[in-house]
């Protein structure tokens, strides 16, 4: 029998959709993202490739709709409660200022302004509930609520991480007295000690879920009329959930796009055998930095996204204002620089042909015959005369040769992204050097050399469809569901029966699952961070910290004599994993080994392959490029 | 001229090179060390330096270090330098600053001399003398303020000089957690080594050399643009710290700045002799302050390197709290006399119409607990000042430090305190067309007896306004509600509740 799994990917620019058949065929399509509602671009996407409705067996959906809605501030009308004396949180931050030096910056606003929040009179403590919720209090803060004329109301407390009965009182009581009005509670979106993270985190989740809500309904109900499989969509975190189900996790959907990168690269670098990998994801206005180890993509938790933090697991990604569309310019003290000003979609690179005036890194390579201007996909053909112009322009400037601005130019942005895989892997004690490094989205391919030369490193995967690997990735993403528990306890105290419970409670409240993982997030006491150490339900709490010894000597180099604190315990219920062996077609226009200096055309990307670098096609589709002895 | 010359067009590619190697240290140092203020508050800095010791790059997230390591490097290759040799010291009359700032200098060796310098400042928990955290109030001489180490070989060639070690470890009160940040820091350095060497074997060390020249020149050709907007105008300030910890008397504080030649010349003449207490700094504090000052007139990527530094001349007599000599103490000059130089250079540059922020908090409000087995610190943010570009942020750390607040919750968990408020303390902020950022207000209540040392300033003299804003409101100490100074100690019993409202930013501009 004959089946697809569809991957669509809504980018800033283009809508990428990838069609694995069951036999690993992969097909791919490029279509323009309609900004004003992404649906159309997936719909449009569906329509390109053309296949019966009925054959689609999956239907897997990236979608920048949440990230969108907090960069826009588009979201919901919050109203939050949180504990009377600490209600200023968000205002409060964790103290830093937004920028070193410059003193004028602001961070961005938070979500929910001071007139908004509703303060509580009660009060928990690590030990104790010391100043209890009563009825008048909670008429009071429900009428207090009401006059703020909330869309969605959410409640954070102190301690709620710990001790969630106030929260769960007061959401009753809201839900009750506020109709049609739904209620996030702190201990339910993220039960974990530190205030500020788990409230910013809670009110983020009110925020988005209306939207998302929507949006994602309408995208299903569209498709199954149209007799496609309901869809699912990506999570930060690197798995798929349900619409329905996501549409009550909004907040965990802010980095849906690239996670489904990083998981196509883990998949194309296992298929090769390569189980440690960098990342590197190269768009029009900028490069995504990732991390792969033992075959999966890094998870770690939390980091801010559009200024909001939200510390749900999410898979690393750093990214750097560098990409095809990053504009070089002259500063007034004659220097070349390059970004962080991008030309984006409208009007482009010169290259483009939409207008565009300013010299790109696109039209860099333009110049440089790195992209064959008759063979770009999306709906675009490439206008070398303007790209030309461009750059001649700058050179004229800056009295130097166009040839020479325009590897200054590519240089620049290849300086910016050696960085950002540095910072990735050096932070995490990764030695890049023993990393092969995955080169995908439409500039991937173009800089990998560089990259890699910068980095000491001696191999680089260009995966099948570098162009679109997001889509690939949205193709074979596996379900998954993480929930999670506060614990508070050393290791010491936590005997086999104990965290057995623990687990157990957590695998019921995820569902059915083919595949369970469990881990901490665990430090040494007195410490201020946590690293997630795997666990399993047989483990007790000695084998937690033999193991949290092992990782913080590799991340860190050092233990240390001290008791290890269980901070909270995760779990993530998967599906069935959907491991695609992909075939070789949809590799670029050679079969044979190809030595460097040369440029290979990809069916939607550009590969180029230094000197002293060669590119070997895979049986999978895409090159192996390794360093010659 | 060699094969392969260095040119504008690769300026933001050597930019990039050297602060990711500036960067890096920086990483290994908060992945390697112990210490909760290194690894958490991050109060530490890495820089690289070239042969000549002028600072390349600097990875820094607390400004009081941005302008005094080049310092500690002069002192080194005072002490000629063998190639490989690393060199520790805290001794704030020889390349320090105050002593829980532990500095690194590594002489890095290619091909036989010293060819750069990598250096790593991180401000220890504890470096031993008359009180525990090496922060007391009431020192009168640097002896009492712990160890004091003058530059001194701490490894060469042939390891690590365990004698040295030994004494360090001797003389601190927590000698495990000193001993791994220390590793941690010679850690540092040698990634700074490493990735100084990855970059000469790609770049060749002619074209490294010149591309550490031209970024040096780059920064300082926009510091000077920046500085010469000061025409020929004067501007003068003065203001005063509120008690020196042994004495409630001000000690005076005075700047006068002009331009010469592109230079922002910095003359703290006038201002008190140093006095008994420890506000005094060492020079190299006055300096980083009107580095930082000048920085931030220049856009955010504008590399920090010597460049800046070299459009900068501090003019401070000796004997003077800001140029304070053997035997003063100084632990709270770098935290407190710090902001108030930056106050003042604020307010001299305002006074010859150059358009800054007004004010900001002027203090760190330092906040020491101690108890049966436990010690905390922790600093809190205020008002920032408003400017012409608008208010001024509320609640951050302002001028030399930019440390995180504890958790409410992390603290309750783990401390016998509790926090009955902590917020906004609104409309402390000064009135104008930019309003002053507000202060915050901090409630602790003790579960059991303790000690609390408090470090502040600006509870007597208000942060000032400019062009027409008012000032913000200054800070307020208080026990069960009954007033305390701005530098204590006092005794807390269960159930006392101690009260720190920090300063609001001054405003900028009359309200339209």
């Amino acid at each position: 029998m004959s089946g697809f799994s569809v991957g669509i990917d809504v980018g800033g620019t283009f809508t990428d959709l990838i069609a694995l058949a069951d036999d690993g065929r992969i097909d791919a399509r490029k279509v323009l993202s309609t900004p004003a509602d992404q649906s159309q671009g997936v719909r449009d996407a569906l329509r390109a490739l053309g296949a019966p409705p009925g054959e689609v067996t999956h239907l897997v959906h990236g979608t920048t709709v949440a990230t969108n809605t907090l960069l826009e501030r588009t979201g919901a009308r919050v109203v939050l409660c949180a504990t009377e004396g600490a209600a200023d949180v968000l205002e409060l931050r964790r103290q830093d200022r937004a920028a070193l030096y410059d003193l004028t910056k602001h961070h961005p606003e938070p979500l929910v302004p001071h007139e908004r929040i509703v303060a509580v009179p009660e009060r928990v403590e690590p030990q104790a509930l010391v100043k209890p919720l009563d009825a008048v209090a909670v008429r009071r803060v429900a009428q207090q609520t009401v006059e703020r004329t909330p869309e969605v109301v959410a409640v954070a407390l102190l301690h709620s991480f710990h001790d969630g009965r106030h929260e769960r009182a007061l959401g009753a009581a809201l839900r009750s007295l506020i109709a049609g009005v739904d209620v996030v509670l702190s201990s339910e979106v993220l039960p974990e000690i530190r205030e500020y993270e788990r409230t910013a985190t809670t009110v983020a989740e009110a925020y988005l879920r209306p939207s998302v809500g929507t949006y994602l309904r309408r995208v299903a109900d569209e498709l199954v009329q149209a007799g496609y499989p309901p869809p699912a969509v990506m999570t930060s975190a690197g798995g798929m959930r349900s619409a329905s189900e996501a549409a009550q996790t909004a907040a965990s959907l802010a980095l849906s796009g690239p996670a489904g990168g990083i998981l196509g690269a883990a998949h194309v670098a296992r298929q090769a055998g390569i189980m440690d990998a960098l990342t590197i994801d190269i768009g029009g206005t900028s490069a995504d930095a990732g991390l792969v180890l033992g075959g999966e993509p890094l998870s770690e938790s939390g980091g801010p996204v559009a200024g909001v933090p939200i510390a749900l697991p999410r898979v690393l990604i750093e990214t750097v204002s560098a990409g095809g569309g990053s504009i070089a310019w002259v500063d007034p003290a004659g220097a070349l620089r390059v970004g962080p000003r991008s030309a984006g979609a409208q009007p482009g690179p010169a290259a483009f042909g939409r207008g565009g005036t300013d010299a790109t890194v696109t039209d860099a390579h333009v110049v440089l015959g790195n992209i064959d201007a008759s063979r770009m996909s999306g709906g675009v053909t490439l206008d070398a005369a303007a790209a030309q112009h461009a750059v001649e322009a700058l050179a004229e400037r800056l009295s130097a040769p166009v040839e020479r601005v325009a590897r200054a130019i590519i240089a620049a942005v290849d300086a910016a992204m050696a960085r950002a895989l540095r910072r990735v892997s050096v932070e995490r004690g990764i030695d890049p050097r023993r990393c092969a490094l995955v080169a995908f989205g439409g500039g991937g391919p173009l800089h990998a050399c560089a990259l890699a030369t910068q980095l000491g490193m001696t191999r680089i995967l260009v995966p099948p469809h570098a162009g679109v690997l997001s889509a690939l990735g949205l193709a074979l993403a596996t379900e998954r569901r993480d929930v999670m528990r506060s614990v508070m306890q050393r290791t010491e105290q936590l005997d086999r029966a104990a965290l057995a419970a623990m687990c157990t409670e957590l695998a019921d409240r995820a569902g059915e699952a083919v595949e369970r993982r469990w881990w901490v997030h665990a430090r040494y006491v007195g410490q201020g961070h946590e690293l997630d150490v795997p666990v399993t339900p047989d483990d007790d709490g000695a084998a937690v910290a033999a193991r949290f010894g092992t990782l913080h000597s590799a991340r860190a180099g050092f233990t240390l004599e001290r008791p290890v604190e269980i901070v909270s315990l995760r779990h993530a219920a998967f599906g069935a994993a959907r491991e695609a062996r992909l075939t070789g077609v949809g590799t670029g226009d050679t079969t044979g080994r190809v030595r460097g200096p040369a440029v290979v055309a990809l069916p939607d990307a550009a590969m180029w392959v230094d000197a002293g670098w060669s590119a070997g096609p895979l049986p999978t589709g895409g090159y192996l490029v390794e360093r010659e002895k | 001229m060699s094969a392969a010359p260095f040119d504008l067009l690769d300026l933001q590619v050597m930019a990039h090179a050297f602060a990711a190697i500036a960067e890096e240290m920086g990483t290994v140092l908060v992945r390697g060390a112990l210490s909760p203020n290194i690894r958490e508050r991050r109060d530490s800095s890495c820089a690289l330096f070239d042969a000549r010791g002028a600072m390349v790059a600097q990875a820094a997230h607390i400004p009081v270090h941005l302008g005094a390591m080049p310092e500690a490097v002069r002192a080194v290759i005072a002490r000629r330098p063998n190639p490989g040799d690393v060199f520790l010291l805290n001794d704030p009359f020889a390349g320090g600053s105050h002593l829980p700032d532990l500095t690194l200098v590594e002489a890095v060796a290619h091909e036989g001399r010293v060819a750069a310098f990598t250096a790593v400042r991180a401000h220890h928990a504890d470096v031993g003398g008359m009180s525990p955290g090496s922060m007391p109030q009431g020192a009168t001489e640097l002896v009492q303020e712990g160890l004091v180490l003058p530059p001194v070989r701490l490894a060469t060639q042939a390891g690590i000089a365990e004698d040295v070690m030994s004494i360090l470890l001797a003389n601190v009160r927590t000698p495990d957690e000193r001993r791994g940040d220390v590793r941690a820091q010679l850690g540092a350095c040698a990634a700074g080594r490493a990735g100084w060497r990855a970059l000469v074997a790609r770049e060749g060390i002619a074209r490294v050399e010149q591309a550490g020249q031209a970024l040096m020149s780059y920064s300082e050709r926009s510091a000077r643009e920046a500085v010469r907007a000061l025409g020929e105008r004067v501007g003068r300030a003065e203001d005063g710290l509120e008690g020196d910890g042994v004495t409630e008397d001000d000690v005076h504080v005075v700047v006068t700045v002009r331009q010469h030649d592109g230079r922002l010349v910095c003359d703290f003449t006038g201002s008190a002799a140093q006095v008994r207490g420890n506000v005094n700094a060492p020079f190299a504090v006055a300096r980083a302050a009107a580095v930082f000052v000048l920085r931030t007139m220049l856009d955010d990527d504008v590399p920090m390197n010597d460049g800046i530094a070299r459009a900068v001349e501090v003019i401070a007599p000796r004997g003077t709290v800001m140029n304070a000599t053997w035997p003063a103490a100084v632990a709270a000059g770098n935290v407190e006399l710090s902001q108030r130089m930056t106050d003042v250079l604020f307010a001299a540059l305002a006074d010859a119409g150059i358009d800054v922020p007004a004010q900001g908090q002027g203090t760190m409000n330092n906040v020491t607990f101690g108890g049966a087995g436990w010690t905390f610190y922790e600093t809190l943010g205020g008002g920032q000042g408003g400017s012409s570009r608008g208010p001024g942020p509320s609640a951050v750390h302002v001028g030399m430090s930019n440390t995180r607040n504890t958790p409410i919750e992390s603290l309750e968990w783990s401390l016998p305190l509790r926090i009955d408020e902590y917020a906004i303390r609104r409309k402390t902020g000064g009135e104008g067309a930019g309003r002053g950022g507000d202060g915050v207000v901090r409630r602790y209540r003790a579960l059991e007896r303790c000690t609390v040392t408090l470090l502040t300033e600006r509870r007597r003299r208000s942060p000032r306004g400019a062009s027409g804003g008012a000032s913000g409101a200054p800070g307020r100490n208080s026990l069960n509600g009954k007033w305390l100074p701005a530098k204590c100690r006092v005794e807390m019993v269960a159930g006392d509740v101690l009260t720190i409202e920090t300063p609001g930013g001054g405003g900028y501009g009359r309200r339209g």
